[in-house]
């Protein structure tokens, strides 16, 4: 214990310096690591900062839902840092089929993996603006013809073919922010040739079009009027929902972080790369 | 090559909806020739005494059903 005496006059003044507290958390921090029960530091504090990042970034109000798939296991992976309770309404993720949960993230096989977020763009984003976002560690392309959404859902609430989808790097290494609501191509934002599926993709709807980003750059940006009505089932991570009725389009690509979310601008899609590139930097799982 | 369980349709029924693991739900899907299939991961991770079985599966090559594309997008 360090003891340091100091002033003048015959006043003393004395300080007393114990050990070092524990940092202080943010609340959403603490209710995460809570029920997921973890308590590595190292964890702690990336978590920790990641929520301070997003708040000072004015993204988190934005964010609904944030997976950032620490602990290893299916069971700390599920939860969702902006609301962390074990409810489809909190938007906890249901995996299915074949996951491989580690340090690193939670890789789907790109054979029947997906899991449910109970999320519907339609219901909890707001009327026709969209954002996704999927932190991918897998760099190669899809096998054979795989398409590889990494977080999408397709509906019939207003066509045939009524899409939210981002595909990092399909077969054919076109990499997708597919937000089609009439079936026509020009309505989704694209580029090819994408030469690595690794790093933040990010597909945003807006009031004129589509934008996909890697690494928080925007890279395409497509114009559209047609009717922006989202969907009105839930987006599926690892696969696309199609319909309700089946599950199509698996990835193989192993995730560190996604997050579903109102429309981000530009400048908040690039401060939310610089959080999450820091977050699995700290983690040492960083591409 | 990717390997995976092949399944009868019996035991297809009695893993839909049922969890594998903690917080995993078996997924079993049809390859190209309708067989039923689960993935070698639900394999190697299942936890529940109930489907230890599907450890012993027999292993088939997976080919999927060809994709159904629209248009190229």
């Amino acid at each position: 214990m360090a003891v340091v005496l100091g002033g003048k006059n015959g006043i003393y003044l004395a300080s007393f310096a114990g050990p070092t507290p524990p940092p202080v958390l943010d609340p959403d921090a603490v209710a995460f690591l809570t029920a997921a029960g973890i308590t590595d530091p190292t964890i702690e504090s990336a978590i920790n900062t990641l929520v301070v990042d997003m708040k000072t970034a004015s993204i988190w109000t934005k964010m609904k839902a944030v997976y950032p798939f620490v602990g290893g296991t299916a069971t700390t992976h599920k939860y969702n840092l902006k609301n962390p309770l074990d409810t489809n309404a909190a938007f906890r993720l249901t995996f299915n089929g074949g996951w491989t949960h580690s340090s690193t993230g939670a890789k789907p096989n790109g054979t029947n993996a997906f899991a449910n977020s109970y999320l519907i763009p339609n219901v909890n984003l707001i009327t026709d603006y969209a954002s996704l976002h999927y932190y991918s560690r897998t760099s190669e392309s899809e096998l054979a013809t795989g398409r590889g959404t990494a977080i999408g859902v397709r509906s019939t609430n207003v066509t045939v073919n009524n899409n939210l989808a981002l595909i990092p790097r399909r077969f054919d290494n076109f990499s997708l922010f597919n937000a089609t609501f009439t079936g026509v191509a020009n309505e989704l934002a694209y580029y090819n040739p994408e030469t690595s599926g690794a790093g933040l993709f990010s597909g945003a709807l807006t009031s004129l079009g589509s934008k996909i980003y890697k690494n928080g750059i925007n890279l395409t940006t497509v114009n559209a009027s047609a009717n922006k009505n989202t969907p009105n089932l839930a987006l599926y991570l690892g696969a696309n929902n199609d319909k309700g009725a089946s599950v199509i389009e698996y990835t193989l690509r192993e995730s560190a972080f996604a997050g579903i979310a109102d429309t981000l601008t530009d400048t908040e899609t690039a401060n939310l790369y610089t959080a999450v590139q820091a977050f699995n930097t700290t983690l040492g799982r960083q591409v | 090559m990717i390997q995976v369980g092949l399944l009868t349709i019996e035991q297809k029924d009695s893993l839909v909806g049922q969890l594998c693991a903690p917080d995993s739900y078996f997924n079993p899907i049809q390859d190209i020739n309708d067989n039923w299939i689960i993935s070698i991961e639900e394999m190697e991770f299942c936890t529940v005494e109930e489907f230890m079985w599907v450890k012993g599966l027999p292993l088939i090559e997976y080919v999927p059903k060809p994709a159904i594309i629209e248009n190229i997008f």
